[in-house]
């Protein structure tokens, strides 16, 4: 494995043409250095994943260069791009996207195979990782006799069997229960740092927050600044620091998504008069007598 | 075993239904060509049974006959002195031929009557089974099947050429799906003909060291109004024959066999593909080369019909053991050069199967299995 950096600058994605045309990525600028953990967040229908294929040569960015390690992915010719992904990417999908015929050993081998190791070695080599990943005991399972966690380290696996240096990864935990969800980004962190390889995260999964060294938002096609983005510690919703609704307390600034979710953050503050939960049934109260109203005017005008 | 054979085969067993279904329908598509394949080439050789087992090397036929089925030859008694004089000759016989009904009880069916001489060495019957081989005056040798079917036996009368004869002797391999063989004496046969002094044909047996074929050739150029073809030339024209009128029969019932075949490996090879898109867009994804996934999808096609095609011959070999048991005149023969056919067009069927999947794959966009997981 050589030390690569991967160079985003200014990537743009749009789909389809004139007055259809929708971009999913604007202007995008990242370089990942190695050994580095990016998660790249956001809501869904902002980007991320059309960013994440565009970074692993899945997809051709409409403008803007991509280039890994000094040379230019987006310029490549389709046929050379199978073996880039093969050689120099490792892949980790929401869905695991194992081969269901095959052992959770075969799947790992296979994908060395691909990359021209010969049978043994490659089974061999698929056996290390597996067990080292604690799947040692399961190598000759099927991935439909596994848990959720561990085809997804079976996918881990398979995404370092060819010794990548780069290692992307969407919605990860997507499909995992919290606990499983963890251990599987702190397995990713843990090879970042222990084996010097990049890591590029794409969720909306606010709990791996703490394992990345850097986290990015993007919204809208666009990464807005990390530092003016801030968590409602309420319901937990990101929301712009500069536009939320916000409280000082013990000389720290909380950001609320609305006055609601700051007044039960005040604990009994009044807001309007009222509690958050009571003006939630106030509102509620509201709708019905205006639907009530409506009814009543229909009735009469019937 | 490669990385794409392993992963076509394991695709192929992780759903056994379907395998069942590929594999079943294959096979019974390439049994209806090699079964008919195997009839044809069994009726050819029980057509040509009488002719291959004559221990004749040339066969004299009146000039333009060049085969025994549905022909009439006539010649003149003297032909067979005239051949018998020839250099390299060293034996020949007459007999009398004709295709007359044959019926016993309420038994009917076609038969090839042969008149032999007394002393014939040529043309009689090989299998005795029961009785005499020699058919005394009022006398015949006919099929053991045509008489069990007919329930007589030796001693018991059949009708051929008009009249009636005292059963003889039985044969065994004289029968055919159309028609069987039924021996009588040359003097009988010639009476019911009027007692001209003709023959049909003057078999010949070949001196030692002399070609049959070059032999046929002295033979037509020294007898006059005569047709002389080595054994296996007249036999290969009776095959023709029988080629020419089951001919368009055979070809209609290949391409039915073929398209059938076709149909089912690239309907079940392309759900198989179809529902595996999901995991060839990953493979995609993580840089498996188009070729790569190609050849899975051609190597599961392949062995499908591989598999289809064992069974098939597996199928068409115990029909052909079966069937001479059911008592009909049938004889199923699986010839090499149909076993050649059958392969290759099984092998067009894979790679015709695999076209469709394939281009389904070339377009897979693997960026696909990332944005919506396919």
């Amino acid at each position: 494995m050589s030390a690569l950096t991967l160079d985003v600058q200014h990537v743009t994605k749009r789909y389809g043409d004139g007055d259809t045309a929708v971009t999913a990525v604007r202007d995008v600028s990242l370089a990942v250095q190695p050994g580095e953990v990016v998660l790249i967040m956001g809501p869904s229908g902002s980007g991320k994943t059309t960013l994440l294929s565009m970074m692993g040569a899945l997809l051709r960015p409409t403008s803007g260069a991509i280039h890994l390690d000094g040379s230019a992915l987006s310029e490549l010719s389709e046929g050379r791009l199978p073996a880039i992904r093969l050689h120099q990417f490792g892949f980790i999908f929401q869905d695991f996207n194992l081969l269901s015929a095959l052992t959770i050993r075969e799947n790992v081998a296979l994908v060395a195979e691909l990359a021209g190791s010969k049978r043994k070695a490659a089974r061999e080599k698929a056996t290390e990782i597996l067990t080292d990943l604690g799947l040692g005991a399961r190598l000759d399972f099927l991935p439909e006799k596994l848990s959720g966690g561990e085809k997804q380290r079976v996918a881990i696996a398979r995404a370092l069997i060819n010794d990548p240096a780069l290692i992307l990864a969407d919605e990860p935990t997507a499909n995992l229960d919290s606990k499983i969800g963890h251990e599987i980004m702190r397995l990713l962190r843990s090879i970042a740092k222990e084996q010097g390889r990049s890591v590029v995260i794409v969720s909306h999964d606010q709990r791996i927050r703490d394992i990345a060294d850097r986290v990015l938002w993007l919204e809208d096609g666009e990464f807005k600044d990390v530092v003016r983005m801030a968590t409602d510690p309420v319901c937990g919703m990101t929301v712009e620091r500069d536009d939320a609704v916000s409280v000082e307390r013990d000389g720290e600034t909380y950001s609320f998504c609305s006055k609601g979710c700051r007044a039960e953050f005040l604990g009994g503050a009044k807001s309007d008069g009222l509690t958050h939960g009571r003006a939630i049934v106030r509102r509620a109260r509201s709708v019905l007598a205006q639907l009530a109203s409506g009814t009543d005017d229909r009735q009469s005008s019937g | 075993m490669s990385a794409t054979w392993l992963l076509a085969r394991r695709n192929l067993l992780r759903s056994r239904a379907r395998l069942t279904v590929s594999i079943g329908g294959v096979a019974l598509a390439l049994t209806l060509v090699l079964a008919l394949d195997a009839i044809f080439e069994g009726v050819s050789r029980q057509l040509t049974a009488y002719i291959d087992r004559s221990g004749a090397d040339v066969w004299v036929a009146q000039s333009g006959v060049r085969n025994l089925h549905m022909v009439a030859s006539w010649l003149p008694a003297t032909t067979t002195d005239a051949v018998a004089d020839l250099e390299g000759v060293a034996l020949a016989e007459p007999i009398l031929y004709t295709t007359d009904s044959m019926s016993a009880g309420d038994e009917r069916g076609w038969a090839y009557v042969i008149g032999l001489t007394p002393d014939a060495t040529m043309g009689g019957p090989w299998d005795v089974v029961e009785g005499a081989g020699q058919a005394g005056s009022g006398e015949a040798v006919i099929d053991r099947r045509f008489a069990q079917r007919a329930g007589v036996g030796i001693g018991d009368r059949v009708t051929l050429l008009g009249r009636e004869f005292r059963i003889a002797g039985l044969t065994d391999g004289t029968a055919s799906l159309v028609n069987s063989v039924a021996f009588v004496s040359f003097d009988d046969f010639a009476a019911r003909r009027g007692g001209e002094p003709a023959v049909s044909f003057v078999l010949v047996r070949a001196a030692d060291g002399v070609s049959p074929d070059t032999l046929a050739q002295v033979i037509g150029s020294n007898v006059d109004g005569v047709t002389a073809q080595s054994r296996v030339a007249f036999g290969l024209a009776e095959r023709k024959l029988a080629l020419d009128m089951s001919g368009d029969v055979i070809s209609i019932m290949n391409v039915i066999g073929f398209v059938v075949g076709l149909a089912v490996v690239a309907l079940t090879v392309y759900i198989a593909t179809l529902a595996l898109r999901r995991e060839y867009g990953s493979l995609k994804a993580v840089g498996a080369s188009g070729g790569y996934l190609y050849r899975v999808v051609l190597a599961q096609a392949g062995l499908s019909v591989a598999a289809g095609f064992l069974a098939a011959v597996a199928i068409t070999a115990a029909l052909s053991l079966i069937v001479p048991r059911t008592g009909a005149n049938l004889e199923l023969a699986i010839a090499g050069a149909s076993l050649t056919k059958v392969g290759i067009v099984a092998a067009v069927i894979a790679a015709l199967a695999a076209l469709l999947p394939i281009r389904q794959i070339a377009n897979l966009d693997p960026a696909l299995v990332a944005r919506e997981g396919v």
